[in-house]
């Protein structure tokens, strides 16, 4: 017997995490190599900090997608070919898979955002105004970012240049998420309501939840 | 028959650039930026058609998803490649434009950047359609991308509106109507976007018909059998104890 749909998505996550715990390639290798990237950026456009109050936020979110996208891409192709046809022959739902893949990466994804967003405040001294905003903000980004990843990493497995294509494909696509996070944090540091950017992310979300779970089979198909 | 198939696209392309092209030289220059403004008559009809050729993308790449026939794929594919001619056309112009006008090539304007941006997606998607030779795995993979791209036609369109730029907001699709006055120049305009369409059409049915012949060439190139390493290496005869 089959178990059901969340059932299914939820061993999924939990065996992604596991794995995530016993290799450590976000916490150990992902996060530091965001921290690092944080600190490069002011030897190159100066270490004036009130420039770096100023620009700190965006580029945050532009580190934010450029590895968020490639923690979910990965975690969405460390199944070996053996394992992907195993789970196949048991019945495993295609799109139970590709959600539970999604939860892990948005999951290792909020702490990504929380540990370089304490280092990005740190170095940058970047203002906290409607902080709690955050609470809703991180997570639909990291929602976003783990759906497009996984969509990404779904489409370019068993391709030859997978590797060089994912930026190409998913670096354009995160836009929406990018504008949408920058001017959540422009719209909070100023005072302003956040609601129509919340809204985006949402819709952006939701676009691309239906995408991946409608074509989580036919992109098996391919691999 | 086949003539004619093949031959009247290349009529009504040459017939609707002729009529285009006319109408934009007789219309009059605009009052502030002069003969410059004549480059809007083939700036917003390649924009125009870089949002419809996505659009038949998105179209293309759902009826695949949703009969797993190739023709729908290679509408998808052929309209894809001719919205990337179109958003680079329309992109090229834009700069043209812009230089005497704003000062600059390139100014950070939303619309500029989300364009370049919509360009790059399917440039994406093109790539992505060349890792691989067979024709419905190369279906899926695309169709997924042309879905998920299409969400960059509303942010495009929609961002002169959204945010605060430089560039104009929309002249002909505005909820109040049409922004511009001289009825020539609308008229010009109209029939430009008309025109580009009829050629973006013929350009259509000549490239779905390409995509098919390609598609039986490397299947015929595939179905030959050929030596693994060509003719610099010799497979040793078996039958004679591998001594030949």
């Amino acid at each position: 017997m089959t178990a059901g749909f969340w059932v299914q998505a939820r061993s999924v996550a939990d065996r992604d995490l596991l794995r995530e715990r016993r290799r450590g390639e976000v916490l150990w290798i992902t996060i530091p190599f965001g921290v690092i990237a944080l600190l490069l950026v002011p030897l190159a456009v100066g270490t004036d900090i009130p420039l770096l109050r100023r620009i700190g936020p965006g580029l945050f979110w532009v580190i934010v997608m450029l590895f968020g996208v490639l923690v979910a891409v990965r975690q969405a192709n460390t199944d070996s070919p053996a394992q992907r046809d195993a789970a196949a022959l048991l019945g495993l739902d295609p799109a139970a898979s590709f959600v539970g893949q999604t939860l892990t990466s948005a999951l290792l994804l909020v702490g990504f955002e929380v540990l370089v967003g304490i280092a990005a405040v740190a170095f940058y001294d970047l203002p906290l105004q409607g902080w709690p905003w955050l609470l809703v903000v991180f997570p639909l980004v990291a929602l976003g970012l783990a759906l497009l990843g996984t969509l990404a990493g779904s489409i370019v497995s068993s391709v030859n240049a997978g590797t060089a294509l994912v930026p190409l494909l998913v670096a354009p696509l995160s836009v929406p998420l990018l504008l949408a996070a920058t001017q959540a944090l422009e719209g909070l540091r100023l005072g302003r309501s956040i609601l129509s950017w919340l809204l985006l992310m949402a819709t952006v979300v939701l676009v691309l939840a239906i995408v991946g779970v409608l074509t989580a089979r036919p992109l098996q198909e391919t691999r | 028959m086949t003539d004619r198939t093949s031959t009247w696209p290349w009529v009504v392309i040459a017939g609707a650039a002729a009529l285009s092209f006319t109408l934009a030289m007789v219309s009059p220059a605009d009052a502030v930026q002069g003969n410059l403004v004549r480059i809007m008559y083939v700036h917003v009809p390649a924009a125009w058609l870089a949002y419809f050729a996505f659009f038949v993308t998105l179209v293309g790449s759902v009826g695949y998803l949703a009969t797993r026939s190739l023709r729908w794929d290679r509408v998808a594919a052929s309209s894809a490649e001719i919205g990337v001619f179109f958003t680079g056309l329309a992109i090229v112009l834009g700069m043209i434009w812009g230089k005497p006008t704003w000062g600059v090539w390139w100014t950070w304007d939303a619309r500029l950047t989300l364009t370049a941006i919509m360009f790059f997606v399917y440039l994406g998607y093109l790539a992505l359609r060349r890792t691989t030779t067979d024709p419905h795995i190369r279906a899926k993979r695309a169709a997924v991308l042309g879905i998920i791209g299409v969400v960059q036609i509303p942010l495009v369109h929609f961002s002169v509106t959204w945010w605060r730029t430089l560039h104009q907001p929309p002249s002909l699709i505005r909820p109040d109507g049409p922004q511009i006055q001289d009825s020539l120049m609308l008229l010009a305009l109209v029939v430009g976007v008309i025109a580009f369409t009829a050629i973006y059409a013929a350009l259509m049915v000549k490239r779905v018909e390409l995509q098919a012949v390609e598609e039986q060439l490397t299947a015929a190139e595939l179905s030959v059998d050929r030596p693994v390493a060509g003719e610099a290496v010799t497979a040793p005869d078996l039958a004679l104890g591998g001594e030949a």
